[in-house]
C-alpha cells in the first residue's frame, strides 16, 4: 500500500513537473483567470442580492468565495513555491506541512482584514492605498522572507553535507544550478551499496515551531488583492460580516490547493527517500534535496522580487 | 548586485512564466473603433472598455453611487463617473500599443471620454490620436492590448469598427499561451552572454509582455 502511494506522489510530482517544463501551466492560468473572471461576476451579483435583503445569497456568496479563492491559487503562486519547496527540502512531516499550508492561508485572510479595517477606521485610506501598500511594502516583504528561507534550506542542507564529510552525496537531480556543489564525490564510505545507512524515519527530521512559524508569516504577511476588493466593497455596502466571513472562506479555498501542494511534496521525497534507502544513500538524499529546493526557492523569489529594483 | 543580476537571470531562464506569477483582478473586455481620415490615413482609435461586474460595483460604492442599487445612476451620478477611469498616472500607456512594422507608433493621450453603467458593468470609452495620422502600407497595422502587470486582463470581445476606409479589414488574434510561452523563451535566447537582465527587461520587457496579448491586425488594399 505505502509503495503505491508513493509511487502515486512520484508520478504526480513528475507529472506537475512536466507541465511546468512544457508550458502547461501557462494553460492552467489563463484557465484560471478566465474562471476567476466568471466568479468575480457571480460574487458582484450575489453581493448585491445580499445588500437588497435577500439573506439567503450568502451561501451562494460562501460558495463562490471559495471557488475564487481555489482558482485563484490554481496557477503558480508564491505559497506553492514555498509549501512545495519545504516539504520536498526539508524532513517535514506531512500532517505539520499540512497544518503550515492551512494556517498560512488563514493567515493571509486575517492579515486583508486587519490591513483592510485599519485602513477604513484609523488611517482612512483609499482603496488604491491599500492596494498599493499591499503591493508595493507586503508583497516585497514576503518575497524577502522566502529568498531568506530558500538561503537558510540551502546553508542547512550544505551544513549537513559538511558535518557528515565522508559519506558521498549525489549530484543535484534535474536541475543545473550554478552554485550549491554537494559534498565531493572523493570521499567514498565503505558501506555504500549496502542497507546499513540510516532509515527514512532516522532521516525525517520533524521540523520545529519555529520553522512554522517563518513560513506562515512569510505567506500571511502578502493578503491577496481579491480578498482586499470583497473586504472594502462590504464594507461600504454596509454587509463587512459577510466579507470578512466570506475571506476566510476564499483562504480555504487557497488552502485546498496548498494542502495538494503539501501531500504530493511530501509524497514525492518520501518516495525518493525510501528507494534512496534501500540503496543505503538516504542520508546523501535528503540534505541534497533540502539545497536544491532552497535553490529553486531563492531563483523563485529573487524573480519575484525583480520588478521591485 | 552582479551576482544578484545573474541570479536573476537564471531564474528567468529557468521559469519562463511570467503571466503565471501575476492574477488578474480587473477585467475588462474591449473594443475598438479605427477612424480614418479624408486621405485614408488612419487618424484615431476609440477605444471601449466594459469591466467586469466585480469591479464595477468597487468603483461604484467606492463613490457611494446608485445607493439602491437598482442599477440605475441619476443623471448627477451619471455626469460624476465621467473621466473616472481617465486620470492616467505618467508613463501609463492606456494599455494599448500600436505597431506598425514592429515599430511602435506613437498614440496621444485619452480625448473626448465617455462612461455610462449598463447591466451592471461600467463601459467607459476615450479616443486615442495617431500624430501624424498613418499611412497603410502592405504590412498590418498591429494594436496590442495588454497591461504589461497583468494586473487587468484584457479581452478583444467585440469585432473592430472600421470607419471612413472600406478596403480594410481587421481581424482579432488571440495567442496561444503555449506558443507565447516559446515565445518568451526564444526571446530569453537571444540574450548575448555580455548582456544582463537589464537589457532584456528594460528594452524589451513591453515585447515579451505583448507575447501574451490579444491584439487587432489591420490591414488594406493597397
Amino acid at each position: 500500500m505505502r509503495t503505491i502511494a508513493l509511487a502515486t506522489g512520484l508520478v504526480a510530482a513528475l507529472l506537475v513537473a512536466l507541465l511546468w517544463v512544457t508550458g502547461g501551466l501557462d494553460v492552467v492560468a489563463v484557465w484560471a483567470a478566465e474562471g476567476q473572471r466568471a466568479f468575480q461576476n457571480s460574487m458582484a451579483g450575489a453581493l448585491r442580492r445580499l445588500k437588497a435583503g435577500d439573506t439567503g445569497a450568502v451561501f451562494g456568496l460562501m460558495a463562490l468565495c471559495f471557488g475564487y479563492g481555489f482558482l485563484h491559487s490554481a496557477g503558480p503562486g508564491h505559497g506553492k513555491f514555498l509549501i512545495g519547496g519545504y516539504g520536498l527540502g526539508s524532513g517535514v512531516r506531512l500532517g505539520p506541512l499540512l497544518g503550515i499550508a492551512v494556517a498560512s492561508s488563514l493567515g493571509q485572510a486575517t492579515t486583508a482584514i486587519a490591513l483592510v479595517y485599519a485602513g477604513v477606521l484609523v488611517f482612512e485610506w483609499t482603496r488604491e492605498q491599500m492596494v498599493g501598500v499591499t503591493e508595493q511594502v507586503m508583497a516585497p516583504v514576503s518575497y524577502a522572507a522566502i529568498l531568506f528561507i530558500g538561503i537558510w534550506l540551502v546553508w542547512r542542507g550544505l551544513r549537513t553535507v559538511r558535518r557528515r564529510a565522508g559519506a558521498p552525496a549525489p549530484a543535484t537531480p534535474g536541475h543545473t544550478h550554478d552554485h550549491a556543489h554537494p559534498a565531493s564525490p572523493d570521499d567514498v564510505c565503505d558501506h555504500c551499496g549496502h542497507s546499513h545507512g540510516p532509515t527514512v524515519q532516522d532521516v525525517a527530521r520533524l521540523s520545529g515551531w519555529r520553522d512554522a512559524a517563518i513560513l506562515v508569516a512569510s505567506i500571511a504577511v502578502r493578503p491577496c488583492t481579491g480578498a482586499l476588493f470583497l473586504l472594502i466593497l462590504t464594507w461600504r455596502m454596509g454587509i463587512a460580516e459577510a466579507g470578512i466571513a466570506g475571506t476566510y472562506v476564499m483562504a480555504l479555498g487557497t488552502a485546498s490547493v496548498t494542502a495538494s501542494v503539501a501531500l504530493i511534496a511530501v509524497f514525492a521525497r518520501d518516495g525518493v527517500l525510501a528507494t534512496g534507502s534501500r540503496f543505503g544513500a538516504a542520508r546523501a538524499i535528503l540534505p541534497t534535496l533540502e539545497i536544491a529546493a532552497g535553490a529553486t526557492i531563492v531563483l523563485i523569489s529573487i524573480q519575484l522580487l525583480r520588478p521591485f529594483f | 548586485m552582479f551576482i544578484a543580476r545573474h541570479l536573476a537571470a537564471a531564474a528567468l531562464a529557468v521559469l519562463p512564466l511570467t503571466k503565471a506569477y501575476a492574477h488578474p483582478h480587473i477585467f475588462i473586455d474591449a473594443g475598438l473603433e479605427l477612424i480614418f481620415d479624408d486621405q485614408t490615413k488612419l487618424s484615431a482609435v476609440r477605444v471601449t472598455w466594459a469591466y467586469d461586474e466585480f469591479y464595477s460595483l468597487l468603483i461604484l460604492e467606492d463613490k457611494g453611487l446608485d445607493p439602491d442599487g437598482d442599477g440605475v445612476l441619476t443623471d448627477t451620478e451619471q455626469k460624476s463617473i465621467q473621466g473616472f477611469d481617465m486620470n492616467w498616472t505618467p508613463g501609463f500607456a492606456g494599455d494599448l500599443y500600436a505597431l506598425q512594422n514592429d515599430m511602435p507608433l506613437p498614440l496621444s493621450g485619452p480625448l473626448d471620454f465617455t462612461a455610462t453603467l449598463k447591466d451592471g458593468r461600467l463601459i467607459s470609452t476615450h479616443l486615442r490620436r495617431f500624430d501624424p495620422a498613418i499611412a497603410m502600407t502592405d504590412a498590418p497595422l498591429r494594436l496590442q492590448i495588454y497591461d504589461p502587470e497583468y494586473y487587468t486582463a484584457y479581452t478583444v470581445a467585440s469585432d473592430p469598427v472600421l470607419q471612413g476606409h472600406t478596403g480594410c479589414r481587421a481581424r482579432i488574434v488571440v495567442p496561444d499561451p503555449t506558443e507565447a510561452s516559446k515565445a518568451f523563451e526564444a526571446a530569453l535566447a537571444t540574450l548575448g552572454t555580455d548582456q544582463t537582465l537589464d537589457d532584456l527587461a528594460v528594452d524589451n520587457f513591453p515585447a515579451i509582455g505583448a507575447t501574451f496579448a490579444e491584439e487587432v491586425q489591420l490591414t488594406c488594399a493597397p
